[in-house]
């Protein structure tokens, strides 16, 4: 089955995608959220992240609360659902824009690590992917990282097999980006499962459909886990 | 004043009509209009077939089975949020290790309007009585028959099928959008249950009945300064006659005859 109208890529975030932060040191950091067309055009109002310090274990006596930014596409510009937001030490951000008329966007920080085009540590970025078939990933960046999801298709005859696959969407998969390497490497979910690419520490990587690269190789070439420099 | 007459028996008229409806150039139209649900543009072109002629005393042709054998292009679009369930991918957690629990929200998808478009093509029949029509009009002579009334339509055998052609171009639209697997199959069944054979007679029957409704078929045409012996020569000019009058009715003596009658004068 064709695959081609499903790409994904952090550097060009969409309404099935999220970009996740967490921030390990206090202060106050701005950023951007700016579509793909206003790279560097960074004219609006930065949204403002307080960095406090911590307090005490989060919910569920966790050390990390997650917060939850909602973007809004209106007037030819994403807002956030806050301005300021403020969090504690070791919490993580998590970024959304819900509305498929948006652009593709990317959150743009005033720090080296704190950018979704380009993730160094301790963030992740999440898709959802809609379409059955194998897609393979690499880092736009120059790594030699990579991986492949593969997608099944569903096929939901009775409201049994709809109530099976909508419990199977509330399962995410996790691949682990860590020390240079993807693991695993290659994971299989269903349609419409949402796969959590966690990047606990790299110099700085993408993930990108292969097919946005325009290099050559299907999927499961120069899939297996690699350095990231 | 002296007569012509010319006269064809059921037989004739239907060599004659045959010929007269063939050389019908092909008749085209199109705009929009209702198909179930959906408001459908459309292109359409056809070509008349003739079928059995039956003269009918004092004046009328009728034609069992006249078929008008038509070409179209349809193209609507579906908003599939009109048929497929409201979907939302769930909020999605997660457990990283060494960080803890981290969860997606939960998103609400939209699903997208999809443009499709439709070639097929059919056959309409209906059975016409039509008028016998004589005119003089830029000094010509014009005899046509013209319907003045039309049976119900009956679609060929193809048109059923046509509910099936449009599925066949949905589903590969279909295809390409994330997320519609589980509800693929469903979703094609219930558009074209939308749409169903009432929905397409519906949408074909006003479009292709103008055509055979406003149907008028060329039976005789004669200058009424009519040429009916050529120059031979300086001195044998052009020999002209007038066609004073023009009728035209049906006749029935031993069988029924398509009787023109022509006043002429020098």
């Amino acid at each position: 089955m064709n695959a081609s109208t499903d790409t994904f890529d952090s550097r060009a975030l969409r309404y099935i995608d999220c970009y996740g932060q967490r921030f390990m040191r206090e202060g106050t950091y701005r950023y951007h959220v700016l579509s793909r067309q206003e790279q560097g055009l960074a004219s609006q109002e930065p949204h403002t992240i307080r960095v406090c310090p911590r307090k005490g274990d989060g919910r569920n006596g966790s050390k990390m609360t997650q917060h939850a930014v909602q973007l809004r596409w209106a007037k030819g510009r994403f807002a956030g659902s806050v301005d300021e937001l403020e969090i504690e030490v070791g919490d993580i951000v998590l970024w959304n824009c819900p509305d498929p008329a948006a652009p593709a966007y990317e959150i743009i920080g005033d720090q080296e690590f704190f950018a979704s085009a380009r993730m160094l540590n301790e963030c992740g970025f999440t898709h959802a992917f809609g379409t059955p078939g194998s897609y393979a990933w690499a880092d736009a960046h120059g790594s030699r990282l990579g991986g492949v999801v593969h997608v099944k298709e569903v096929a939901c005859k009775t409201r049994g097999d709809l109530a099976q696959w909508q419990q199977q969407l509330s399962k995410a998969a996790l691949v682990m980006i860590a020390d240079g390497k993807a693991e695993p490497a290659e994971i299989e979910i269903v349609a419409g499962q949402t796969v959590y690419f966690a990047i606990v520490t790299c110099k700085g990587i993408s993930v990108t459909d292969r097919r946005l690269l325009g290099t050559s190789g299907g999927p499961g070439k120069d899939s297996h886990a690699a350095n990231c420099a | 004043m002296s007569k012509i007459l010319a006269a064809i028996d059921e037989g004739g008229a239907n060599t004659l009509l045959a010929d007269a409806i063939a050389s019908i150039p092909t008749l085209s139209s199109s705009g929009s209009a209702s198909l179930g649900p959906f408001s459908a543009g459309y292109s359409v072109h056809g070509h008349f077939a003739s079928g059995g002629v039956d003269l009918i005393a004092p004046s009328t042709v009728r034609i069992q089975h006249l078929r008008f054998v038509w070409q179209m292009t349809l193209s609507f679009g579906i908003d599939l949020n009109d048929f497929l369930p409201h979907f939302c991918l769930p909020r999605v957690c997660v457990d990283i290790p060494c960080v803890g629990r981290v969860c997606t929200p939960k998103i609400c998808l939209s699903w997208p309007t999809i443009g499709v478009s439709v070639p097929f093509g059919d056959f309409v029949e209906a059975s016409a009585d039509f008028g016998i029509d004589v005119s003089l009009s830029a000094g010509q002579w014009s005899v046509q028959i013209a319907v003045q009334n039309l049976s119900q339509l009956q679609f060929g055998p193809a048109t059923a099928g046509i509910l099936f052609l449009i599925g066949a171009a949905i589903t590969p639209l279909l295809l390409f959008i994330p997320f519609i697997g589980p509800f693929l199959a469903g979703a094609v069944d219930i558009i074209l249950a939308s749409i169903g054979i009432a929905g397409l007679t519906g949408f074909l029957g006003p479009i292709l009945s103008p055509f055979l409704a406003g149907l008028k078929v060329p039976v005789y045409q004669q200058d009424k300064h009519f040429k009916v012996l050529p120059s031979s020569g300086p001195v044998d000019p052009d020999v002209f006659i007038e066609l004073d009058a023009v009728s035209a009715q049906i006749q029935h003596s031993d069988e029924d005859e398509l009787v023109l009658s022509v006043d002429i004068s020098p």
